[in-house]
């Protein structure tokens, strides 16, 4: 039951075990008692790492300028960002068509990549520990998978492949 | 003389509930949970593990007792990585706070808290550079001198924008949301999103509070992205410093 009572079906979300967007709730909420030793964690250093979202954040900038830049606004009333980084390569369901959306899914993996390390370093998923390194690297990994962007890349391979029916080569 | 043990603190319950069977704690190799009794509350142990982290595991464990737990009776969740020094001082801790211990656990009886976050979504990006005149006159700009400058100027633009159209839609929900919950507190800041805030309501009203959700959300997907994650335990509720 537990780990499973996560609300999975609300629309426009898709997630699975969904620990990273309650984890400041687990780390900075519930009942504290004065005299007693909060360990130290690793997870508790979260904040020290927010240096890297400034980089993601220009990432996410840049991200946006050229989607927008590529946006026709007279024929074309549907395209979303990934849509059209996707496009860059040119779209279509061939071998380029497919090529754009291994960039998009790498593209949109990079901008969250900063987050993605984030959580990896908050379960404690950084090498020191290398009896449980196994393990632990591929939740860590799994976590960042579940990341929405993700869900935006997959999204854009789909709909592209709908959207341009005269450019398949 | 060995020194006494120190002990890990799951969460606080009256001293009539029993731990759940079948639970595992925190730590590499979780120690046995247990009550420990103290006036009308007990605490919920186990030994302390030799190091701890925020691992994955730990979080995990740390949260899915304080679920079972709360499956039987109300309580007060501790924050990851709460240590006592020892029994004794947990025991201590509870009975100077007894009274405020019993009110916190009245509150939160038969509720739970769900969370929502909120975040800009770039599926209204074209109605954006139509309405937002800041927006379209830097994608000119852009477009007729292009480069990392005016990329970046235009990106921040659209970033800002996409954030005040999830912002707006944010709060009609959060509107809605308060008149069904019993009590909202909002949550830390977390990057990317324009709202995190946590409801505490009847264990009765999930399925009309999600079925609010889920309308807002479908209503509103090109301008803000809803993540409902819950029931949880009463984390934000059960806040007080004892």
């Amino acid at each position: 039951m537990p780990t499973g009572t996560y609300t999975e079906e609300v629309v426009c979300v898709q997630r699975t075990g969904t620990l990273y967007d309650v984890l400041e709730l687990i780390l900075d909420r519930g009942m504290v008692i004065d005299v007693f030793v909060r360990v130290s964690l690793v997870g508790i250093e979260i904040l020290k790492i927010d240096a890297r979202i400034v980089v993601a954040s220009v990432d996410t900038y840049l991200r946006f300028a050229e989607a927008c830049n590529r946006l026709d606004l007279e024929f074309d009333r549907s395209k979303t960002v990934p849509e059209l980084l996707g496009g860059i390569a040119g779209g279509g369901g061939g071998p380029a068509g497919r090529m754009a959306t291994g960039l998009g899914k790498k593209k949109a993996k990079k901008a969250v990549g900063g987050l993605g390390e984030k959580v990896k370093k908050a379960v404690g998923a950084d090498g020191d520990e290398e009896e449980e390194e196994g393990e632990e690297g591929e939740e860590a990994e799994a976590e960042r998978e579940s990341r929405p962007r993700r869900r935006t890349a997959a999204t854009a391979a789909r709909s592209r492949r709908s959207a341009s029916p005269s450019e398949g080569s | 003389m060995t020194a006494p043990r120190s002990v890990y603190v799951y969460g606080v319950v009256r001293a009539s509930h029993a731990v759940p069977p079948g639970r595992a704690g925190v730590g590499e190799r979780p120690a046995p949970l247990r009550t420990l009794p103290a006036g009308a509350l007990a605490a919920v142990i186990s030994d302390a593990p030799d190091r701890l982290r925020a691992k994955r595991r730990d979080l995990l464990a740390h949260q899915d007792l304080a679920l079972a737990l709360a499956a039987d009776g109300p309580v007060l969740p501790m924050r990851f990585g709460m240590v006592a020094p020892d029994e004794e001082s947990v025991r201590r801790q509870l009975l100077s706070s007894q009274q405020e211990c019993l009110v916190a656990l009245e509150r939160v009886d038969g509720r739970v808290e769900m969370n929502l976050k909120a975040l800009p979504t770039e599926t209204g990006l074209d109605a954006l550079v139509r309405e937002d005149p800041q927006v379209s006159r830097l994608r000119t700009a852009a477009r007729r001198a292009p480069g990392y400058e005016a990329s970046v100027r235009l990106g921040e633009a659209v970033a800002r924008g996409l954030e005040r159209r999830a912002s707006a839609a944010a709060a009609v929900v959060l509107a809605e949301l308060s008149a069904v919950a019993d009590a909202e507190v909002h949550g830390p800041r977390v990057e990317g999103c324009v709202l995190n805030v946590s409801f505490l309501l009847d264990r009765r009203e999930q399925r009309r509070f999600r079925g609010v959700v889920e309308r807002f959300a479908a209503g509103h997907r090109d301008r803000v992205e809803l993540r409902l994650t819950g029931p949880l335990p009463c984390y934000s509720f059960a806040e007080g410093r004892v």
